[in-house]
């Protein structure tokens, strides 16, 4: 019923526009005017509700001066239309959203900076969003999750360490015996050496505690073979500066053999020898080779190398 | 590598895609055979052109033991690539004293009429699978940085739109775009003088699979307005007008403004003349002009761009340069998708090259039906790759297709022979 009604109304008011505008022909400003009012009238209009009829100001001067008293006089007849039972005026307000205008105190420094800096902008941004992209996992969750951790940890650390734990003590290593769990504890995340050894003495001392502990080892494997005990085989002892773990780290990704240098593999002597393997006479140097007395010469000659 | 038995060269002809065959042959490994190379088309100017002999250049500069070989006329290109080893092989002599990370430099002749990237792109599509960090200097007297009437885009374009992707496929460590001189096109729209590094120090294995299928909407739009050897006014105005056309749609609008004074470049004339000469008489400025770069990127990290610069000839107003970009900018929207029409060269090679595995992105269906991207799919199937699976979104009962097509590929699972165990 309302759009029978509304749609009534607007015929009556476009032909009252027009009749108006033709009237005003005289000056064009005030002809594009009201044409574009006009426009904006219709499209309004088509949207929601007709728009009450207005007075048309007719004379130029007058609407540009008087314009606050005409927005007082629209104002004051749209309350008067509102007061109706019937008409619900829907109120639409169009504005940007740009807060400051041109936009300058939207970007914060560091966006600013990240856009223009050398590197991709977003790679940053993406980076960031996906650490945080697992859904937020809930506070009973959380507080489950660590306590879970902590008694595991605990857990951990009493089955390793209950060795080192006395009758006395239950809850945890105390005094000397907390130094050696921490120290396990070191050993056991990578720490290369217990820090319980002493990095600096005199020589003097190191060399009489180094001396003792040959001497030691010496009269056990001879007790034991007086005993007629055998022992575990002894270390070959290194040379002077050579690590226990003498075989450079190659990482993941490397060769297994040689070295990868300015795009090709080179294999030094000693990698050759290894992959030819010791059919070769005289690779490993020694005795080697099934040859008679006539060759023996010969092989001192070459004394172990290969010519490539 | 180099005992492998010489495979026979897959034969192409004529001109179009050379730069998309080279990479995928390098990538690849296949030697390819391209005859014909604009033998029919003009009498005068046939065989390569300098920006794709600059192209081979620039390739046997990052690879180890290519062999690149032209026929008389220039319009037959044999190509055996090689290793793609990175910047580290080029100073071979410091290897030594454990500096490897050199710089190659590459000068582009001034005859050049393409834009930087142009070769950034394939450089960057190399990149990821070269042997150490790629870092390569373009300059000369021909290297433009702004966006060309070829249809190449910006620097700014590159680094801020297609250099981003890749970090869905895991690779986004030490990528850098320097842009140390900017440059528009010069007169007759050769040559400019500009500069730019690129930095590409992440190399992987293989490329992680791609499933993009959610194109997002767009939140924010970023731009940078350049202007080299003109007023900064021209920036100001080309701003003005974007901002009049997006800010309604996108409140989240933001242009950047970067002016900067005119390259120096030798005068060809003048650089044979007399000994009296000075100096500064030797040079000109070239590259004088203004442009745009837009860029929306979407909820979902979609990154569509659009880019507009000035003509060499000059007569367009920043106005009309800045209705150009900002309309651009919303047909690239418009045509809907994951990945624009620039990029989705990018994005499919590296699918192709990635591990034996489905990968899935949501092109839009201009976008998939363009010229490019269909020749890009039979260069593809040609190097031996698997064809392209397509099909609806709608298929998958999304209401909100709006027509886009999802294309699966398979990767090869070659990736990179550099880091491959030896």
């Amino acid at each position: 019923m309302a759009v029978a009604l509304g749609k009534r109304k607007r015929e009556a008011v476009r032909v009252g526009r027009r009749a108006l505008s033709e009237e005003h022909e005289g000056s064009d400003e005030s002809e594009s005017e009201a044409d574009m009012q006009e426009i904006f009238r219709r499209h309004f209009e088509a949207r929601f509700e007709p728009l009450p009829e207005q007075p048309k100001p007719t004379e130029e001067e007058e609407s540009d001066e008087d314009d606050d008293e005409e927005m007082v006089g629209k104002e004051s007849e749209w309350e008067g239309l509102s007061s109706g039972p019937e008409d619900e005026i829907e109120v639409v307000e169009h504005a940007l959203n740009i807060p400051g205008g041109d936009g300058e105190e939207t970007l914060s420094k560091k966006e600013l900076r990240a856009f223009m800096s050398a590197k991709p902008p977003s790679a940053v941004s993406i980076a960031a969003s996906s650490t945080l992209a697992p859904g937020k996992p809930t506070e009973d969750d959380e507080a489950g999750e660590k306590v879970n951790l902590k008694n595991d940890l605990a857990l951990q650390r009493l089955l390793s360490e209950s060795h080192l734990l006395d009758s006395s003590t239950s809850t945890g290593p105390v005094g000397k015996n907390r130094h050696k769990a921490t120290d396990l504890r070191l050993l056991s995340l990578g720490s290369k050496s217990s820090i319980l050894t002493q990095q600096k003495m005199p020589m003097a001392h190191r060399k009489g505690i180094i001396a003792k502990a040959a001497t030691k080892e010496e009269t056990r494997r001879r007790e034991a073979k007086e005993a007629g005990v055998v022992l575990e085989k002894e270390k070959k002892k290194r040379r002077k500066g050579v690590e226990e773990n003498r075989w450079r780290d190659r990482g993941v990704g490397g060769p297994s053999v040689g070295k990868f240098r300015d795009g090709a593999l080179v294999l030094s002597r000693r990698d050759v020898a290894a992959i030819r393997g010791p059919s070769g006479r005289g690779g490993r140097g020694g005795k080697g080779g099934r040859g008679g007395g006539g060759k023996g010469k010969k092989r001192g000659a070459s004394g172990g190398t290969i010519r490539i | 590598m180099a005992d492998a038995p010489p495979s026979k060269p897959l034969l192409f002809t004529g001109a179009k895609s050379l730069s998309t065959r080279l990479i995928l042959s390098t990538l690849t490994g296949r030697p390819i055979r391209i005859m014909k190379i604009r033998s029919t088309t003009s009498s005068t100017a046939t065989g390569l052109l300098p920006h794709e002999i600059s192209l081979l250049r620039l390739l046997d500069a990052v690879t180890n033991g290519s062999r690149i070989e032209f026929s008389m006329t220039g319009t037959g290109l044999s190509y055996a690539p090689g290793l793609i080893v990175g910047s580290g092989s080029t100073t071979s002599t410091s290897s030594s004293t454990g500096n490897r990370a050199g710089v190659v430099r590459h000068e582009v002749p001034a005859e050049c009429r393409r834009g930087a990237s142009y070769f950034l792109l394939p450089l960057a599509l190399l990149a990821p699978f070269a042997k150490t960090p790629i870092n390569v200097l373009l300059t000369g007297p021909g290297c433009i940085t702004s966006a060309t009437s070829h249809g190449d885009v910006s620097v700014d374009t590159l680094r801020t739109a297609i250099l981003p992707l890749f970090a869905r496929f895991g690779v986004q460590n030490n990528i850098e775009l320097r842009v140390l001189r900017r440059s528009n096109p010069g007169a007759g729209g050769r040559g400019g003088g500009g500069e730019v590094q690129l930095v590409f120090g992440h190399q992987v294995r293989l490329p992680k699979t791609l499933h993009w299928m959610h194109p997002g909407r767009v939140k924010r739009v970023r731009g940078v307005a350049y202007a080299t050897g003109v007023g900064g006014a021209m920036n100001a105005r080309v701003i003005e007008t974007v901002r009049g056309v997006l800010n309604p749609l996108v409140p989240d609008t933001y242009i950047f403004s970067d002016v900067s004074s005119a390259p120096f470049v030798a005068a060809a004339e003048n650089s044979r003349g007399g000994k009296g000469v000075a100096p500064q008489d030797k040079k000109k400025k070239t590259g004088i002009g203004f442009g745009i770069s837009l860029v929306a990127e979407t909820a979902s990290g979609a990154l569509y761009s659009a880019d507009v610069a000035s003509p060499p000839a000059g007569g367009v107003t920043p106005e009309d340069i800045g209705r150009q970009a900002a309309f651009q900018l919303l047909e690239t929207i418009e045509q809907g998708g994951c990945v624009p029409k620039v990029a989705a060269e990018t994005v499919l090679v590296l699918m192709a090259m990635g591990s034996e595995d489905v990968g899935r992105v949501r092109l839009g269906r201009d976008v998939l039906g363009c010229e490019e991207v269909v020749g890009l799919a039979r260069d593809l199937r040609a190097f031996g790759g698997s064809g392209w699976g397509v099909r609806d979104v709608d298929d998958d009962g999304e209401e909100d297709g709006r027509g886009d097509v999802v294309v699966s590929v398979v990767g090869r699972g070659v990736g990179n022979v550099g880091r491959k165990i030896a």
